[in-house]
């Protein structure tokens, strides 16, 4: 898979390209506005040199109006930016400018709209206005016409101003914006660093949750929580090893010794015969620990149960309890089996959970007392319970009854048939049906069981 | 019975030879995969030992071979409790099949399974020593006395009968008594084994039902 770009450049250029659509919307925006202004102001001129010819000419009584007029012409054209034409169909004195007559038909500018037009290679913006007859002249119609190249030549400026701003606001903003994510996300750098230091050796190290911003402390804290539950199973992990080695260590203890005291001397072959058998007792309860050991470890790598077949778990139990007959006669414990349901299970698996948990019921209820195994169906699982008479269990104690090699009696470490990896194993079996063991201790009564999945 | 083990293990080898020898078999024994092959295909077998993992060539293949001529009973013995390995086992055509640890005892017992299949139990009347067992009326007497038993006591005193002489493991008795099919610890055995005997044995002056430690049980007049 390509790697990603980084997340600093790639908030860069977005950053970059918001940018430069802001800048750019808003140089449009500008241009037009200017624009509208600047055409505003070439009317307004025009219009502000008709009106002070048409004063003169509307209100000039003076023989000599049209040379008064074309001397002010004259004057205003000096400017440079402004043109000026008479035009009049009667008296040729009152004609001034170039092509007066047809610009004169042409030219209707009036209000604030002037015509554009190009007069000798210049655009010009131009307005006419008819002026009638008074007592001293003929009608005529005075055209203004304005310049609009300086204005045209400040727009083109302000238009690259325009550009070269945005494009240089748009890369300061990438640049910026690159440094501001880079040094945000600092962080999540220091984040690495930390997670880096946890390991074997150096268990108890976790990220620093305070000096992680919030969007980051989320994913601190679910680092943390992994790296917690990882911690707890290396843990457990641990003691098991211990745990295994303890267990292990006693029958070979008294193998070697037993095997090293009988063969210091000579011996009768019965002394030898029995050395022999009580040597193979212990090598079958080591035999039996590693074969459990190893159904346990094979249920933690996932197994499932595999040879499934459809049965009813009641008619199950009831025949656990009649394989259980003799011990629970010689306990002096009875068991009331009640309720039924049908579920997919591999029966001798199921069988071997049943026996761990009757065995266990029977070693905690008193003599007399009655076990009670309750199967239920639940949505989507089916439920096995078994509750008995006995001493509450505490709650720290209840949470570890599926441990491997725990016991709630811890004096009698090898009094167990199961060489306490019975409720461990009831565990593993409810996983490899998809469900899992549960039990419960309150007022005098004790309720341990597993749930198998309907799938 | 004629028993052929192919395990390249020396010492588990020897120890087998040396108990099924003792047992009144005759056993050849291969410690490779490719002597294996040749004996079980030349030599004729009432069963075979075959371990699963071999050099030369592997339990499985040599079982996929011999298959492909013979059918003799063979019993797969594996050190790796992998379902799949089972699977594949029981696929490739084993009869059974046995993993590491486990008591010579079971692995004779499970021989013995094999090599019976087909021998037909048609008595109706088991004696040993003393004791009668009535298959047909259910009755059990001694010294003509007549002795009450539970069905599952009568079922338990009735496979020992028919197997006199012979030890049976708690795993085998769980397994052809109450249908119990797993490899548990649990005390249940010795307890059902302690009540029969209290019906059998205590009024008696000779014990029939013995117990071997470590081992099993067996019934027999000695």
């Amino acid at each position: 898979m390509k790697r990603p770009a980084s997340i600093a450049w790639r908030l860069a250029l977005a950053f970059s390209v918001a940018a430069l659509l802001g800048f750019a919307l808003s140089a449009a925006m500008l241009r037009t506005a200017s624009q509208n202004a600047i055409e505003r102001l070439q009317a307004l001129q025009a219009h502000d040199r008709i009106e002070d010819l048409r004063y003169l000419l509307e209100r000039g009584r003076a023989t000599d109006l049209a040379q008064r007029a074309r001397d002010k012409i004259e004057t205003l054209s000096r400017d440079g930016r402004t043109r000026y034409w008479l035009w009049c169909d009667t008296d040729p004195a009152w004609r001034y400018g170039p092509d007066a007559e047809a610009l004169a038909q042409r030219i209707k500018g009036s209000g604030d709209t002037p015509d554009i037009e190009e007069i000798d290679g210049l655009s010009m913006a131009l307005r006419a206005v008819a002026l009638p007859a008074t007592p001293v002249r003929p009608p005529v119609t005075l055209i203004v016409g304005v310049n609009r190249e300086p204005y045209r030549a400040s727009l083109a400026r302000f238009q690259a101003r325009l550009l070269l701003l945005s494009v240089g606001g748009a890369l300061l903003v990438a640049v910026l914006g690159f440094w501001g994510v880079r040094w945000s996300l600092r962080p999540i750098a220091r984040m690495a660093a930390e997670a880096q230091r946890v390991g074997p050796d150096n268990r108890g190290q976790r990220l620093q949750l305070p000096a992680l911003p919030v969007e980051l402390a989320d994913l601190g804290r679910s680092f943390n929580a992994a790296i917690d539950r990882l911690d707890a199973a290396y843990a457990q992990l641990e003691t098991f090893n211990a745990d295994v080695a303890h267990e292990l260590r006693t029958p070979l203890a008294t193998l070697i010794g037993q095997t090293q005291v009988a063969l210091s001397r000579p011996r009768p072959a019965a002394e030898m015969e029995e050395l022999l058998h009580s040597n193979l007792e212990e090598l079958e309860r080591l035999r039996t620990i590693v074969a459990d050991m190893l159904f346990l470890a094979r249920a933690e790598q996932g197994a499932r149960a595999e040879r499934r077949a459809d049965a009813s778990l009641a008619a199950e139990l009831l025949k656990t309890v009649e394989f259980f007959d003799a011990l629970l006669e010689d306990a002096g414990v009875s068991v009331y089996v009640e309720g039924d349901a049908r579920a997919r299970v591999e029966v001798s698996l199921i069988h071997r959970a049943l026996s761990n948990l009757l065995h266990n019921a029977i070693q905690h209820a008193p003599a007399g007392s009655r076990i009670e195994a309750r199967v239920e169906r639940g949505e989507g699982f089916v439920r096995i319970a078994l509750s008995n008479p006995s001493e509450t269990i505490p709650p720290e104690q209840l949470a570890r009854l599926f441990d491997r090699f725990y016991r709630v009696d811890a004096s009698r470490p090898n009094s167990d048939a199961n060489h306490g990896l019975g409720l461990a194993i009831v565990k593993a079996v409810a996983a490899m049906h998809g469900g899992r063991a549960f039990a419960r201790s309150e007022r005098g009564l004790t309720t341990v069981g597993f749930c198998v999945s309907l799938e | 019975m004629k028993v052929l083990i192919v395990e390249d293990e020396r010492k588990a080898a020897d120890y087998l030879r040396q108990g099924l020898s003792e047992q009144g078999c005759s056993v050849d024994i291969a410690h490779d995969g490719v002597d294996g092959q040749h004996l079980a295909v030349h030599q004729d077998y009432d069963v075979i030992v075959l371990d699963a993992m071999l050099p030369g060539l592997d339990g499985f293949e040599l079982l996929r071979s011999l298959r492909a001529v013979k059918n003799t009973p063979v019993i797969m013995v594996t050190a790796r409790d992998a379902v799949e390995d089972r699977v594949r086992g029981l696929q490739n055509g084993a009869d059974d099949y046995l993993v590491k640890p486990f008591s010579f005892v079971e692995l004779y017992a499970r021989l013995q399974a094999l090599t019976r299949r087909s021998r037909v139990l048609d008595a109706t009347l088991l004696r040993v020593g003393t004791l009668q067992i009535d298959l047909i009326a259910r009755r059990v007497t001694r010294e003509g006395q007549r002795i009450d038993l539970t069905a599952k006591e009568f079922g338990l005193l009735t496979l020992l009968a028919r197997r006199q002489g012979e030890i049976l493991s708690k795993t085998t008795i769980a397994e052809l008594v109450w249908d119990m099919h797993f490899d548990g610890s649990t005390n249940v055995i010795e307890v059902a084994i302690k009540r029969l005997r209290n019906k059998i044995d205590a009024p008696f002056d000779r014990p029939l039902l013995h117990t071997v430690r470590g081992m099993g049980y067996l019934l027999e007049e000695r």
